[in-house]
């Protein structure tokens, strides 16, 4: 693939990463060997990451959906060599296209305003009745407290910016 | 010892035999759990932390918070929420400016985070709390004969310098002891400390390499080990290795892959001599083989 260098932007790590040792990434590879994502299709390549944010690559990276192959597994954050933290690289770079590009917004996000959690905690009261569990004192039974989160959520930039996503649940 | 219980969102909502294992155990072991009332989503890496910084600390402020309140640290099972709850606490500690900043987004609801307590996991409460010895004392059935293999989270190992419990994170021991406490034989195997690929986009993205690299895991412990359980301690690792077998028996329409995998806290309170219809209740491979030995 030929680059086109004259349109990378050189700020571009400050915008999606800004941490020093980022640029004392040497290429070796070693946050690829052992991420599980590797193997993926297309294959989640941190190393390349981490030159196209450094490059200035601002077109390529946007368009890169490889970041969200990753499964937090933190090897790369142990392995590599320079402490570049290419795990949090790679949560930052989710965050810039999430910034970028509101598709890139998990809808995960949603369940967690409407209801402060992913799954329908509490809900299964008759499962956990028979397994002999308690009610849990989740912050769905709370409506006070959910709304107080959701208040304080709403203060937070991409959060107020996409408000349309959450009308639903008001 | 009063610990925080950080449940998360998966353990009470799809495997509640987890959660009862574990308030089953845990006090009988000296630990106490204390309930988070109001705690919210950890942050899931999924969600917040891959939209912005204000709402993922934020949300890891307001789970901390209530264990401050409370005067007790975290225990966490889930090593998702385990790692998002460190990583909250890592940031919210370093950095002063972001700290301040999350405190003024609390400040309406009446909290503050101030980062006094510890986040610790499950299997490192029980190992350098409890101790596997207590655990052979207290338990009164023994796994005798029966080999297993141990699937380390690796949310628990990595990074090590903030999360980490174990004296080597590239050869961990805590689980195997604590397994071996109960009588069982572990057995070693070359994909030992691969990561289970459950968490995250991975098995979304690309479904059939995703499905792939787990298969090497299973076949590796089919042909080198005689386990007859796979032994976790995170609720992901738990689900995943659980319900990617009968996946691939589906796929190949014959029954390779049937090897039981239980939470540790669900082997431990068998042993304990509590009720499997309540602690090991809900699992997609059958656990008949092991629970008959009870
Ligand atoms: S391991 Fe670190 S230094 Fe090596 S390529 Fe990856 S980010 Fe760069
Ligand atoms: S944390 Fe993500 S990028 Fe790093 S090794 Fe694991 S899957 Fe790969």
């Amino acid at each position: 693939m030929e680059i086109d260098f004259s349109a990378s932007n050189k700020n571009l790590w400050k915008e999606v990463y800004d941490n020093e040792n980022l640029h004392h990434c040497y290429n070796c590879g070693t946050c690829i060997t052992g991420c599980p994502a590797s193997f993926g299709n297309p294959p989640l390549l941190v190393r390349n990451l981490a030159r196209m944010v450094i490059l200035g690559l601002e077109e390529e990276l946007l368009d890169d959906p490889t970041p969200w192959s990753c499964v937090s597994c933190t090897r790369c954050e142990e392995m590599c060599p320079m402490d570049v933290k290419p795990f949090e690289l790679i949560l930052a770079i989710r965050k810039w296209q999430s910034l970028s590009d509101p598709t890139y917004i998990p809808t995960a996000i949603v369940e967690i305003y409407s209801r402060g959690y992913t799954q329908p905690v509490g809900t299964n009261t008759e499962m956990r009745e028979s397994l002999g569990l308690h009610e849990l004192p989740t912050i769905s039974n709370q409506p006070e407290k959910l709304k107080l989160f959701r208040e304080m959520l709403m203060k937070t930039p991409v959060m107020s910016e996409n408000d349309y996503m959450f009308m639903g649940d008001e | 010892m009063d610990l925080c219980f950080f449940l998360g969102c998966n353990m009470p909502a799809i495997r509640p035999d987890v959660e009862s294992a574990i308030r089953l155990t845990m006090p009988a072991l000296g630990v106490n759990l204390v309930d988070l009332s109001g705690y919210v989503c950890c942050p899931a890496f999924g969600a917040f932390p891959s939209m912005d910084t204000e709402s993922q600390f934020a949300t890891s402020g307001w789970n901390l918070s209530l264990a401050e309140e409370q005067g007790h640290d975290i225990m966490v099972q889930c090593g998702s929420c385990y790692s998002s709850l460190h990583m909250g606490l890592e940031h919210l500690h370093e950095d002063e400016e972001l700290r301040a900043r999350v405190n003024d987004l609390l400040k309406p609801s009446g909290r503050e985070v101030q980062c006094t307590t510890k986040v610790r996991h499950i299997s490192d409460v029980l190992y350098n709390e409890v101790g596997p010895e207590k655990i052979a004392e207290k338990i009164k059935k023994k796994l005798n004969g029966v080999h297993g293999i141990v699937q380390y989270p690796c949310h628990t190992l990595f990074p090590s310098e903030v999360v980490g419990f174990e004296e080597s994170p590239r050869k961990p021991v805590a689980l195997r002891r604590l397994t071996e406490a109960l009588g069982a034989t572990v057995d070693a195997f070359s994909l030992e400390y691969q990561c289970c690929g459950g968490a995250g986009g991975f098995a979304k993205t690309s479904p059939a390499e995703a499905d792939a690299f787990t298969k090497t895991k299973l076949d590796a412990i089919i042909n080198e080990t005689k386990a007859e359980f796979i032994v976790v301690s995170c609720i992901t690792c738990l689900m995943y290795m659980d319900g990617i077998q009968e996946k691939l028996n589906k796929q190949a329409g014959k029954e390779i892959y049937n090897i039981p995998v239980f939470d540790y806290n669900q082997l431990l309170a068998l042993c304990m001599g509590f009720d499997g219809h309540k602690v090991a209740a809900i699992s997609k491979i059958p656990r008949d083989s092991i629970l008959r030995r009870f």
